[in-house]
């Protein structure tokens, strides 16, 4: 599953992309591009757009301003199995999979592999079960049985069958929504290192999170949304893990917050207490 | 399932079926074997029953009344719930809209007394019909049309010790209702042979029959099933054949396809409460009251729609009538 | 997800685990176990007639519990499936007598009919997103009182007109109730229909595209939209089954006893759904299958059948059928997590 496009043309390339809902501008100038072979991570507060700009990615939303191409042409998909056509897949936290169907079964949903003339056409069960644990093991992760239901695996295994769907799928761009957020440090580390195989298979990944620290083991470029605009938007060399911290925390506008506070005297916390004592009551 | 439906398609489809029923009528049975203003005062009244909807002897009821309510020129209105207090609600209804008379089934006399009183203050007569009979006086009502159900039970019994009868089986199409029990409950007191109830699904009618059957099957000594409702009686007549046993069946109330399998001799009686009487007289009776101030039985005595036997003795009399659905 | 827990504890499952677990045998279990108490107490219960009327008492409630559970597993009920089956019968019945048309042709109005209430009941479901329970029940109400409504109005009675003397009737009794005989017993051609709908339903389920989207649908609608799989049509072809099994069991009525009363029904689709979740369905959807509803169908015909056999006190009949039941419920259950905890 590797691409052929060099690394200079970007698959997806979002100019000056701005969406509003009303007044409420969700979304402002924001220009990014995703190329094979590369982990583009987006992080940013909650509101800070990054749904928005996912869903314009995707195709669900339309933008209102800028351009968006992918591979050169703009972009006019409208629905998520559009977007699987052109080769945009998101993975999403919570509803990629669904529990109760076997491995196999959710590896191949809605791209089912079939056998046989109409009436009588029928899965074609080995070959889905081979390929489904073939794809698996590729990307080295050993699921003890293919049958399982997919809701008894652990949630990091489960993220990495949906991205391994992804890639047999001929996905070029892997849009993950916040695949670390519900996961514990062991878990994690499973996904980040599937993420870095996604890439090594040449696909462009987006990579959304909250946490600096995983983005920064993965990431090759960095943006930093805040208030649907772009606050960062950087290279892996031009960047520290502490840079990214720092502006992830807040970055100027703490430094601000932290000067105001110095200044203000320590308020008289007895008064504070009997306030919530008497709320309490 | 990705089913596309074009418009050409849906234009094929409605010209084949269109050719099917052209191509597909039938020779023979079917609609195709098928084929009066009063110068006196126009009175309202209200009808209120205990009916089940969709029963078909409720529906033979409702014809006597409606011919009768043309006849004299009554504007009648019909309405019925199973429930009590629900059919209360029905009578203070009528009261509020200031009918000419109600007629009323009393299967719970006590949920009637205050509304019947009710009317009563009013200036509203009102008439019992079809259940009540021990009832009607104390609720208040001016006369009683119907039978009771202990009476047809007992006849029904003392019937089938006529006939010969062993081992009946009383077959109840829904749990708990007075009537039906009632039914049964008279059958076997005056019945002399044994008497096993049984409780059959009435909303199911393939259930019907295979409980039946079980039934039959089960215990062989049958020799009589009684159901309690016409439409029973001819699922009956199937389960008996399934189980290949030699019981006989009779029935309480009609209907016009078991009219014609006791002309045919497979089910051997009914005993009929004439429901088309207990509707007709039950109108009737507030014309000649309101008109002239007659009313049956002295406010004493109900006056009895039956029991009457049908069978193939008087079934050619009535056959003609069970065409038109009124017996 | 609670089984298995670390992944790394988790072993190649054994044959006869991976039997255990699966939906339809907790039924099963149960299925045997009201076998066992009714062939111990009832003697007519075990001759080879009696089987017979106990799969046909079966077969009835079995067919439409084959579309029920379909539906189920797709994640949607249908309340008004008790009362479907008699305005499939009451129509094809009317179309027949009163258009005099060959009653083949009245059933095929009838099936049309089946479809296009299946159509609609899928259709306000996935365009209003309310629960099926609420728009179903709408039909349900709708249907009670249309079947008296309009049956009144057409025949001027209450039941739907006899048909038996109509062209066509006679094959059409052949094929929807008639009776073959095996070994000396006559069983009801309903039995073998009911059992080609089950695997029927069953190869669908789990070999085709569309029973792969059935349990994604009912499973997760969510992710099964984000990988492309039409789950509305999925959903409306759910629909639009049961409408077919309520076609097919109300003209099994309607060819059987030759007229139908207009009231009849109400209740049914309980029944229907009973028989489903007894045989493993999950009342959230997306876990199931037709074999175990058939067996829940079965247990729910043993009981029904089984009471009567054993003679037992009549005023206790229902009683019998519930304590049947539960004790068939709580067996599953037993056998169920006992699977699963292992």
């Amino acid at each position: 599953m590797t691409t052929t496009i060099e690394a200079s043309a970007p698959i997806l390339e979002l100019t000056d992309v701005g969406k509003s809902f009303g007044n409420i501008h969700a979304l402002r100038d924001v220009s990014l591009s995703v190329r094979a072979g590369e982990v583009t991570c987006i992080l940013g507060d909650n509101g800070a757009g990054k749904s928005t700009l996912i869903k314009i990615i995707s195709g669900l939303y339309k933008h209102d301003t800028g351009t968006y191409h992918v591979a050169g042409k703009p972009m006019n998909c409208s629905s998520p199995r559009d977007a699987l056509d052109c080769g945009i897949a998101t993975v999403y936290q919570d509803l990629a999979l669904v529990p109760l169907l076997p491995v196999w079964r959710n590896f191949f949903l809605g791209s089912e592999l079939t056998i046989g003339p109409w009436p009588f056409r029928r899965l074609d069960v080995a070959a889905m079960r081979r390929i489904a644990d073939e794809e698996l093991q590729k990307m080295g992760i050993h699921v003890p049985d293919i049958d399982q239901p997919v809701g008894t695996l652990s949630g990091g295994q489960r993220q990495v069958v949906a991205i391994a769907r992804a890639i047999h799928f001929g996905a070029k761009v892997l849009i993950l929504d916040e695949p670390t957020a519900a996961l514990g440090v062991k878990q994690s580390g499973v996904v980040l290192k599937y993420i870095s195989a996604a890439r090594d298979a040449g696909l462009g990944v987006i990579f959304i999170t909250h946490n600096p620290h995983h983005a920064y083991l993965v990431g090759d470029h960095f943006v930093i949304l805040r208030q649907g605009m772009l606050d960062l938007s950087s290279p892996r060399a031009e960047l520290t893990l502490d840079d990214l911290t720092h502006h992830m925390a807040g970055g100027a506008e703490l430094e601000a917050l932290k000067h105001e506070l110095q200044r203000i005297d320590v308020p008289d916390l007895g008064a504070v207490h009997d306030a919530q004592e008497k709320e309490n009551a | 399932m990705t089913r596309r439906f074009t418009r050409s398609s849906a234009i094929v489809a409605g010209l084949a079926s269109a050719a099917l029923v052209l191509a597909g009528c039938s020779s023979q049975g079917g609609s195709q074997e098928e084929e009066a203003a009063l110068d006196t005062p126009t009175y309202k009244i209200a009808m209120i029953t205990h009916a089940e909807p969709g029963d078909t002897f409720w529906d033979i009821i409702r014809k006597g009344a409606d011919a009768a309510a043309q006849k004299s020129n009554i504007d009648l209105q019909y309405s019925s719930s199973p429930d009590a207090a629900k059919q209360a609600t029905l009578v203070d209804n009528a009261i509020d809209q200031g009918v000419d008379g109600i007629a009323l089934t009393l299967a719970t006399p006590d949920a009637m007394k205050g509304v019947v009183k009710r009317a009563n203050n009013a200036g509203i007569p009102v008439i019992a019909f079809n259940s009540g009979i021990d009832d009607w006086k104390d609720v208040g009502a001016m006369s009683y049309y119907g039978t009771d159900e202990t009476i047809a039970g007992t006849a029904f019994g003392k019937r089938l010790n006529e006939e010969g009868a062993k081992h009946a089986l009383c077959v109840v199409q829904s749990q708990g209702q007075v009537a039906l029990e009632t039914r049964c409950q008279a059958l076997k007191d005056s019945f002399d042979g044994k008497t096993t109830k049984l409780y059959v699904n009435g909303e199911d009618m393939t259930s019907v029959q295979s409980t039946l059957q079980a039934k039959l099957q089960s215990d062989s000594s049958i020799d009589y099933v009684a159901t309690l409702g016409a439409p029973y009686a001819l699922t009956a007549l199937d389960s008996i054949k399934s189980a290949g046993s030699k019981a006989e069946v009779a029935t309480f109330d009609t209907n016009e396809q078991l009219v014609s399998k006791i002309e045919d001799g497979s089910v051997e009686f009914a005993v009929d409460q004439q429901p088309y009487l207990q509707g007709y007289l039950s109108i009737d009776a507030f014309w000649l009251y309101l008109s002239n101030g007659n009313f049956a039985g002295g406010g004493k005595e109900p006056v009895l729609t039956g029991p009457a036997f049908i069978d193939r003795s008087n079934i050619d009399d009535i056959a003609k009538y069970a065409q038109k659905g009124t017996r | 997800m609670t089984a298995g827990g670390d992944p790394a504890r988790i072993t190649k499952r054994s044959l006869g685990r991976r039997f255990v677990t699966r939906p339809e045998v907790g039924s099963l279990v149960g299925a045997i176990a009201v076998f066992a108490l009714f062939f111990a107490v009832a003697m007519p219960f075990r001759e080879l007639d009696s089987l017979s009327t106990v799969l046909y008492a079966s077969s009835t409630i079995g067919i439409m519990a084959v579309g029920v559970s379909l539906l189920m597993i797709g994640g949607e009920f249908d309340l008004s499936a008790g009362v479907g089956v008699i305005t499939s019968a009451l129509a094809a019945g009317m179309f027949a007598y009163e258009l005099s048309l060959n009653v083949w042709v009245g059933a095929g109005l009838a099936l049309m009919l089946s479809l296009g209430i299946g159509f609609l009941n899928g259709y306000m479901v996935v365009k209003t997103k309310l629960p099926s329970f609420l728009i179903t029940l709408s039909m349900f109400l709708m249907l009670q009182g249309l079947n008296l409504a309009v049956t009144r109005t057409v025949t001027g009675s209450v039941a739907s007109p006899p048909i038996s003397d109509m062209d066509g009737f006679a094959s059409a009794q052949k094929v929807f109730s008639s009776t073959f005989t095996v070994g000396g017993v006559s069983v009801q051609l309903t039995v073998l229909w009911w059992i080609l709908f089950v695997a029927l339903a069953t190869w669908v389920l789990l070999r085709t595209k569309v029973g792969n989207w059935i349990y994604a649908a009912g499973g997760n609608a969510d992710a099964a939209r984000a990988v492309g799989v039409p789950v509305n049509y999925t959903k409306i072809g759910l629909f639009m089954t049961v409408g077919f099994m309520a076609w097919f069991v109300g003209m099994h009525n309607l060819f059987r006893f030759n007229t139908v009363q207009s009231g009849e029904g109400v209740g049914q689709e309980l029944i229907y759904i009973a028989a489903a979740v007894i045989g493993g369905c999950a009342l959230m959807g997306g876990w199931g299958t037709a074999i175990g509803a058939a067996i829940g169908a079965l247990i729910l015909g043993m009981a029904q059948q089984g009471v009567v056999y054993a003679g037992w006190n009549p005023d206790l009949f229902m009683f019998f059928i519930g304590a049947t039941l539960l004790i068939a419920v709580v067996l599953n259950l037993w056998v169920r997590t006992r699977a699963h905890r292992r």
